[in-house]
């Protein structure tokens, strides 16, 4: 299995039965979800995409809850200067203030609010597709709509290291994660990610990568 | 709607108006497809005629024309004496035109909008703009957080200190406040060196306007790239044109903000289609020239990595933005001292200062190492925990119990104890579900992170 590339941030996982390796990257154009509980990793995840991004220009974040905290980003690898927190947690202007940050900038990580509508989400996509900016929507409870997302990620499992009764402290995690959608050609998949907090999320390797329902 | 005559604005029609409203009003109106290019040609009449009497016009649109006056106040006496011989000559071929005199185009533009009755002469200019709207500036994406600060009239936004406005707007900002202090735009004249130019030959002679279509892209196209490598972006383009017969004609145009190569070339096109109609060039046009008759230096250098499209591409989303939900809500943040992840953000709005930081690079002892938390409450929540012999075991989130699979701590901070403050400690804590940043100050529990 091939380790992530911590210089692109992308995490590439050989899947199975495919030629290609699944790539979870914020890609321009396209839409990527993150769904899960809060505690999954996956905020932490969505930041570690706009890592590459941030590189050579401008990322926003869409803050519905107003908890962002920078300090994950920084340690993510973006830049302090690169980055804006945009905190919004109504959810009338949402859709305008997502897709004026969409039009400007070319990756965006937003939190999705309660009672966004399906159609809201699918313009925000054709305006990502529009624009070639990359877009990661985090709801903040519940699902996204299958037909707006090009990958869905979501968490099924979060294992800390480190901490034990009292001793040590949170150094690593490993989240277990599902990819669906065309963006993993359709064929669900199972894959395992370490986060020790110094770096870019990455692949676990060792893992079989099957796909969900050959796992046990 | 762009614009209709008194009948149909007596039936209510107004412009902005969108076609079907318009045409419920007033069914027996006809109504016609904006063609600028017309307009542009048929405006060639009156451009010559308003040259006539002022020879350093130049054209903003069909139907708007800019002049400077000094020389021409000294030639025709005083200010009325030129205004009055500028409307009798244009009245003849053009009746109910609007006259505005002022200092600086902007000032003279609203002034001409304003005289409704007759040509309007601003003595004090200054005084003419304060009680303008801030809508006027027609810089969209600032309005409405003007408004929002309280800034309703020009007048406001001139009597706020330029320095503020600079760096909480950027290049934007200071434009505006230069333009409500009465200071119109400030183009630094470039020392303009004889090789930005471009000019093309025709043969045979350009007269129709389909090739005048492809030659005025092309020739726009080339300008904007000769001017672009020394970071300069022209307001004001002189086209001229040589006939088959040797004749010479030219126009200067001009833009409120530098041109773009689709706005150059439309306006390349109006010119020479205005000519050709007007009879202007006999034979055909066999050679044209674009050339800046100024160049402004907007912007500060980027670095290599950065894209100037991108730098205003986000700038205008982050307006926007503001104007939607307020400059409070579009932050930035940056590191500096402190203990907890609270205490080690320094938010600031974004346009502004970051301010004084505390040093991150001094000890802080009692700091978290990393990771840190990703989702930090702005005030600590209170959070349950279930704890057998010092121990946690259960936290409750949500409606559920989750049993405790590890913990860390306590790093206790001593806390402001001169103020009172009492110590707290900090356990970090994991069940299956994620791990938790919890305080404990005196006997409570308090969520301060979630490492989502």
């Amino acid at each position: 299995m091939e380790r992530a590339s911590l210089l692109t941030g992308a995490a590439r996982v050989p899947s199975f039965g495919s030629d290609a390796p699944l790539s979870i990257t914020a890609e321009p154009g396209r839409v990527l979800g993150l769904v899960g509980p809060p505690g999954s990793g996956l905020t932490r995840l969505g930041l570690s995409l706009l890592a590459a991004p941030s590189a050579t220009g401008m990322v926003a974040v869409v803050d519905v809850r107003g908890w962002l905290c920078p300090i994950a980003a920084w340690e993510v690898g973006i830049d302090p200067e690169r980055l804006v927190v945009v905190r919004c947690p109504d959810r009338r202007p949402w859709l305008q203030v997502t897709a004026s940050l969409l039009e400007g900038f070319p990756a965006v990580l937003a939190e999705v609010p309660t009672g966004v509508r399906d159609s809201d989400l699918r313009r925000l996509a054709a305006l990502s597709r529009a624009r070639r900016s990359a877009l990661v929507l985090r709801p903040v409870s519940g699902d996204l709509p299958a037909g707006v997302l090009h990958l869905r990620v979501e968490s099924t499992g979060v294992r800390w290291e480190g901490v034990d009764r009292g001793h040590g402290a949170l150094l690593r995690r490993r989240l277990t994660l599902r990819a669906s959608g065309k963006g993993a050609r359709g064929i669900e998949q199972v894959l395992e990610m370490e986060d020790d907090g110094s770096h870019a999320v990455r692949l676990v390797p060792g893992l079989a990568a099957a796909p969900a329902g050959l796992a046990g | 709607m762009v614009a209709a005559t008194p009948d149909a604005v007596a039936a209510g029609v107004r412009v902005g108006m969108r076609r079907r409203e318009a045409e419920t009003l007033c069914p027996t109106a006809v109504t016609l497809v904006a063609d600028r290019g017309a307009e542009a040609a048929a405006f060639e009449l009156v451009a010559q005629t308003i040259e006539a009497v002022v020879p350093r016009m130049e054209l903003a649109a069909p139907g708007l024309a800019y002049m400077p006056t000094a020389g021409a106040v000294r030639y025709y006496g005083t200010e009325e004496a030129l205004v009055g011989k500028m409307v009798a000559a244009v009245e003849v071929v053009a009746p109910r035109g609007r006259f505005g005199l002022a200092d600086g185009p902007f000032a003279a533009r609203l002034a001409a909008d304003n005289a409704v009755d007759g040509p309007l002469i601003v003595g004090d200019t200054a005084l003419f703009l304060a009680g303008l709207d801030v809508s006027t500036l027609g810089i969209d994406e600032l309005v409405d957080t003007f408004r929002w600060l309280g800034v309703g009239t020009l007048g406001d936004l001139a009597s706020l200190p330029r320095a503020a406005i600079a760096s909480r707007f950027g290049p934007v900002g200071l434009e505006a406040h230069r333009i409500a202090s009465g200071e119109d735009r400030s183009v630094e004249p470039r020392r303009i060196t004889d090789e930005i130019v471009a000019e093309d030959f025709f043969d045979p002679p350009l007269d129709d306007f389909e090739r005048a279509a492809f030659a005025a892209r092309a020739l726009a196209g080339r300008l904007l790239a000769a001017v672009a490598p020394i970071g300069a972006k022209p307001h004001r383009v002189e086209v001229e044109a040589e006939s088959a017969l040797g004749e010479m004609r030219s126009r200067t145009w001009r833009s409120a903000h530098a041109f773009s190569e689709v706005e150059l070339a439309e306006r390349v096109r109006w010119q020479i289609r205005a000519w050709v109609e007007s009879g202007g060039v006999p034979g055909g046009i066999v050679r044209i020239r674009l050339s800046p008759a100024d160049l402004s230096d907007l912007g500060r250098q980027l670095r290599l990595d950065e894209d100037a499209a991108s730098e205003d591409d986000a700038r205008r989303a982050l307006s926007r933005a503001q104007g939607l939900i307020g400059p409070d809500a579009v932050l930035q943040a940056m590191p500096q001292g402190g203990r907890d992840p609270g205490e080690r953000i320094h938010w600031y709005r974004w346009g502004e200062q970051p301010g004084a930081l505390l040093d991150p690079e001094a000890p802080w002892p009692g700091r978290l190492p990393e990771p840190s938390p990703t989702l930090v409450p702005p005030e600590p929540r209170r959070f349950e925990v279930e704890w057998e012999g010092g121990f946690p075991v259960r936290v409750r989130l949500g409606t559920r119990w989750e049993p405790v699979l590890g913990w860390a701590g306590p790093w206790r901070q001593t806390g402001r104890w001169w103020e009172g403050e009492p110590a707290a400690d900090r356990y970090q804590i994991v069940t299956s579900a994620g791990a938790f940043l919890c305080e404990v100050r005196a006997g409570k529990c308090w969520l301060v992170g979630v490492y989502d």
